[in-house]
């Protein structure tokens, strides 16, 4: 005979199908940075997720002396995230550096899964970018000569928006990191994780719609500044990341909105061509206080007057 | 299915916030069997919100069938009636289901009272089968304070599980009435099939129950809220209502918990009930169908409230096995067709039912049905995500996860000040959490604590 | 040299007109504390538990510098000795206060009252009590979550894994109170202690009837009065089924102990016994 409280029912979805389910929809991404950048990718990838789980094993082994942290493949998640925000070619031990200052630092120092404020891998991102700016900005092209993103181009006067190659932008034929070129993979990926409910419309779509309206009314392309850098990827994957996001409806938007602003506002007059982590590293830091003030919608919001007790 | 009706072919609305899907499992065979009689049955004094009833029988006493045992010490009280005929053994301390005693009154028949009972129900299923009602009162001439003092001396109280005593309920200043009677046939719960099995069995009834609500609360009209997942049973109650009647159906999207009173108003009226309040302060009140059928067979059989339809169904059950029966009150559990061996026993639906341990226990005026479910355990709780899922099921719109929160620190004050009170216990944020967290467990506590 | 001397003079003056702040805003809001406040609350254990009835340590040793006596003020925590202590330093005498401590009603170990069924929920007593008997089928007894070991400030209760009881370490127990006001099935009582230390108690709860409480557990009471008849002061009360010792009227001479048939009775001291009772 069993006792329990109710309910008696539950709901199949586990942490640990909607962090595969994530894995998944960001492998037509990763992919497609393996077709134009080739093999580094790969050892990049199998790297820094190799780095991250044995960080967090060891962390909760060795130092916090938990048991080992089941297979809920959230740091598997995070390492794959790093590694498609890293340039290809960027030597190993620091992806693996990356991976410890994301998992280590970001993650298990805050109490671990559900306890962090920032997003790990965009902490491990930004961590490298700051430790080694050379290697974190030396890109490689498709063909495998060095170039320039089209972001720093911008930034730096040799190219004006208009001329951008939309459509080598739209399939990922152009320099970056190996999971930020493929937009049409990304798009893709973010459609299936809407479609099965992983991740809810409104951080993605806040962030794309106050870009791109913030573009108008600079008057600077908005498809250009949708389609380069990490926005996609950080709109899709890592801003709607559970643990360090909103929780309500209108939470998100506020966030999504602000996060879209800070991005535009970084890339037309910060010192960096690309903004997007900074932007969403800045909105996790006040995503307790977004909590705070945008409460979910009350069934009934004020109590009755007088002693109308039931 | 759309229903072919052409006056339910209409806009199906639902409630705003909140609510979830649980899979729906509505496999029971629609059919009543009247369980046969037991021999011995338990009666618990306290089957109803409110003060327990006092017994008006002793040890020994020999009491018919339909007899009063006993009755209302206050208002807000339900008196009870003997399910069987018999002698009174012994009024004592007895388990309930989930295994915490009560005082019950035990009654036993003898061969020959029964005999005589399982001929006189015989008949009475005989009646209410061929469909005519032998009006044995004559209905029209009740004034709305005769009708509730029929209510409360048959001892019907709320039958979709909260048991609250109906006639308190109705009771509404003649100055004010109610503007609209919802009856609750939503049945939200998955598993159960109690109340569609009534509706379509006895349609005319139950609609002949609901006019005479409207007219012991005085409400001029009455909205049956239904789920489109009965449209069958949605159909046989439209074929029943009269013209002129001010009754009529609204077909509600299948959505947990439509059932809750607030949702159901809400769904229907569009208005919401304030926090603490009761439907009364937005012109509504909610009666379940099976209540007013209850009042039916009171007012037209002067037959008080001595048994019920229950569903016994689930996993647990094989798939032909899975029936609504109607069954006397004070049946113990072990009395009926429910397998002890390797299963959960859940009294009432899974997602607000309580596990039952003690099957001596018997059946009460709130129990819906038997949820029997393999014997799966909880998966293990894991760190709470953040995921926002809890917040987006609740149906009050609270924030589930920082309420658990302070039920397990103990901060009583501050799951006061977030309106835990507001919560209604539905189990939409445990069944949403893909953390597998026991967030109602701990919300359940302090909403309990936080009652000053 | 000059810039590095003109270094050092500027950062030295800052640090200076910076310390003067410091010293003056310090001056400038201080506030009076009775240096017996602070002494006081060296003496206090600081775990805040409330049993003297203030709201912590440091308003309880407010009061008693205000006050200047201990008339009416008791720290169960900090025992006789620190209330020694205490009263030394406000130049009184400390009242003798009884010795209270914890005790449990309930002896339904896992050999005396089987677990029949499984428990599915959150780890809680409170949670688990309004779900059911709990485990044992028992509708009073000890539901073995543990939630008075959560409640104790002062490590004095940890949870035995074999009988799966509550044991109480009278010597780290004070008496305050916390875990009797956190089992949901007050099982917990604040004993006073009888002379030289000792208690006896029943423990069990249950107010079923004999025949069922023996059912569900073999250390059940049973109310069958035989330490009511055997007990020389009249301390022993019946009611539903479950006998109770005044710890009052109770001079823990142990003679009720070897008359209970499901040795439900228990104490803090090893009773002289008849012989032929004593395999028993």
């Amino acid at each position: 005979m069993i006792l329990s409280p109710s309910p008696h029912l539950h709901t199949r979805r586990t942490v640990r199908g909607t962090m595969l389910r994530v894995c998944a929809a960001l492998l037509p991404a990763w992919a497609t940075g393996l077709w134009f950048f080739g093999l580094p990718v790969l050892w990049l990838t199998a790297v820094c997720i190799l780095s991250c789980v044995l960080t967090e094993w060891a962390v909760a082994v060795l130092m916090l002396r938990r048991r080992p942290p089941v297979g809920d493949f959230s740091a598997v998640l995070t390492g794959l995230l790093l590694a498609m925000n890293l340039p290809p070619t960027l030597p190993l031990w620091m992806a693996a550096a990356g991976s410890v200052a994301a998992i280590g630092i970001a993650k298990m120092c805050f109490g671990g899964l559900g306890c962090n404020i920032f997003n790990p891998a965009l902490v491990g991102r930004v961590f490298l970018l700051i430790s080694f700016p050379a290697a974190m900005t030396s890109w490689i092209m498709p063909d495998g000569t060095a170039g320039a993103t089209i972001l720093e181009e911008l930034k730096h006067g040799l190219a004006s928006a208009g001329d951008a190659p939309l459509r080598a932008m739209f399939i990922g034929n152009t320099g970056g990191s190996a999971g930020e070129v493929g937009s049409a993979a990304l798009i893709l990926g973010g459609l299936y994780l809407l479609a099965s409910k992983v991740i809810r419309w409104e951080i993605p779509a806040a962030i794309l719609g106050a870009v791109a309206l913030f573009d108008l009314c600079l008057g600077f392309p908005p498809v250009v500044d949708l389609l380069s850098g990490g926005l996609l990827l950080g709109a899709i994957f890592m801003a709607t990341d559970y643990t360090t996001s909103p929780m309500t409806s209108r939470g998100m938007l506020v966030y999504g909105v602000l996060i879209g602003i800070l991005t535009v506002c970084i890339r037309r007059w910060g010192a960096y061509p690309e903004g997007m982590s900074f932007a969403i590293l800045i909105m996790n830091g006040f995503t307790p206080l977004i909590d705070t003030y945008m409460r979910p919608q009350r069934f009934s919001p004020k109590a009755a007057k007088g002693g109308a007790e039931s | 299915m759309p229903p072919s009706h052409p006056s339910l072919r209409m806009k199906q609305k639902t409630f705003k916030i909140g609510g979830i899907h649980p899979p729906e499992h509505k496999d029971a065979s629609l059919e009543i069997v009247w369980a046969p009689l037991p021999r011995r049955v338990v009666v618990p004094l306290s089957q109803h919100i409110g003060a327990p009833a006092r017994a008006v029988v002793g040890k020994g006493d020999h009491v018919d069938r339909m007899q009063l045992v006993a009755e209302c010490p206050g208002f807000v009280s339900a008196c009870i009636h003997a399910p069987i005929s018999g002698t009174v053994k012994s009024i004592e301390p007895l388990p309930m289901p989930g295994g915490m005693p009560q005082t019950c009154i035990v009654i036993e028949a003898s061969e020959e009272d029964h005999t005589t009972d399982t001929r006189a129900r015989e008949d009475f299923r005989r009646t209410l089968s061929a469909g005519n009602t032998p009006r044995v009162r004559d209905i029209e001439a009740l004034s709305a304070a005769d009708l509730r003092s029929i209510i409360r001396d048959a001892g019907i109280v709320g039958l979709g599980g909260a048991a609250f005593p109906s006639h308190v309920k109705y009771t509404f200043k003649p100055e004010c009435p109610p503007e609209v009677l919802l009856i609750n046939a939503c049945e939200c719960e998955p598993y159960l099939r109690c109340d569609d099995a009534l509706m379509n069995a006895f349609p005319a009834l139950v609609i002949d129950g609901i006019s005479l609500l409207m007219r012991a609360t005085g409400a001029p009209q009455a909205v049956i809220g239904i789920e489109e997942n009965k449209t069958a049973a949605a159909e046989a109650l439209q074929a029943c209502i009269p013209a002129e009647s001010g009754i009529r159906i609204q077909i509600l999207k299948t959505k947990y918990p439509q059932g809750g009173e607030k949702q159901l108003i809400e769904a229907v009226t569009g208005r919401r009930v304030a926090s603490g309040a009761l439907p009364s302060s937005v012109g509504a009140i909610v009666a379940n169908v099976a209540t007013a059928f209850a009042a039916m067979t009171a007012t037209a059989f002067g037959r008080p409230l001595i048994e019920r339809v229950i569903t016994i169904t689930g996993e647990g059950i094989p798939a032909d096995e899975r029936r609504n029966y109607m069954v006397a009150l004070g049946t113990a559990l072990a009395e009926l067709p429910i397998p002890t061996a390797d299963t959960k026993i859940i009294i009432g639906g899974p997602m607000m039912g309580r596990t039952a341990v003690d099957l001596r226990g018997p059946v009460v005026k709130g129990t819906s049905g038997v949820t029997v479910l393999p014997p799966l355990r909880r998966p293990e709780p894991e760190p709470c995500l953040r995921c926002g899922a809890c917040v987006r099921a609740c149906p009050m719109g609270l924030e589930p996860y920082i309420l658990s929160r302070f039920g397990k620190l103990r901060m009583w004050d501050e799951a006061r000040e977030r309106a835990v009170g507001d919560c209604l216990e539905c189990g939409a944020c445990s069944f949403s959490c893909p953390s597998g967290r026991p967030l109602l467990d701990y919300i359940r506590l302090a909403k309990q604590r936080s009652r000053k | 040299m000059n810039t590095f001397l003109a270094t050092i003079a500027i950062l030295g003056l800052t640090g200076l007109i910076g310390a003067l702040l410091l010293y003056a805003t310090s001056k400038r809001f201080d506030v009076a504390v009775d240096p017996r406040e602070e002494a006081i609350r060296e003496i206090l254990p600081g775990a805040n538990c409330g049993a003297c009835g203030l709201k912590g340590c440091a308003d309880f040793a407010r009061e008693c510098a205000c006050r200047g006596s201990l008339e009416g003020l008791v720290c169960p925590g900090a025992g006789a000795e620190g209330m020694k202590r205490i009263a030394a330093l406000l130049g009184t005498d400390a009242a003798p206060a009884a010795r209270s401590t914890a005790i449990v009603h309930c002896d339904g170990s896992c050999e005396a009252r089987p677990r029949p069924y499984v428990y599915d929920g959150a780890q809680s007593c409170a949670v688990m009590n309004a779900v059911g008997t709990g485990t044992s089928g028992c509708a009073y007894g000890c539901l073995g979550c543990g939630d008075c070991t959560a409640a104790c400030r002062f490590g004095a209760i940890a949870m035995d894994p074999a009988t799966g009881l509550p044991v109480i370490d009278a010597e780290k127990c004070t008496g305050c109170g916390l875990c009797a006001a956190e089992c949901p099935r007050n099982l917990i009582e604040i004993r006073p202690e009888g002379r030289r230390g000792r208690r006896v108690w029943v423990a069990c709860s249950s107010r079923d009837k004999g025949a069922v409480a023996r059912k569900v557990c073999q250390a059940a009471c049973i109310g069958c009065s035989k330490c009511a008849k055997a007990c020389p002061f009249e301390a022993v009360t019946l009611a539903d089924n479950l006998a109770y010792i005044n710890p009052d009227a109770c001079r823990t001479c142990g003679k009720c102990i070897s008359e209970c048939p499901s040795k439900a009775i228990h104490a803090t001291f090893t009773p002289l016994v008849k012989n032929e009772t004593k395999d028993v």
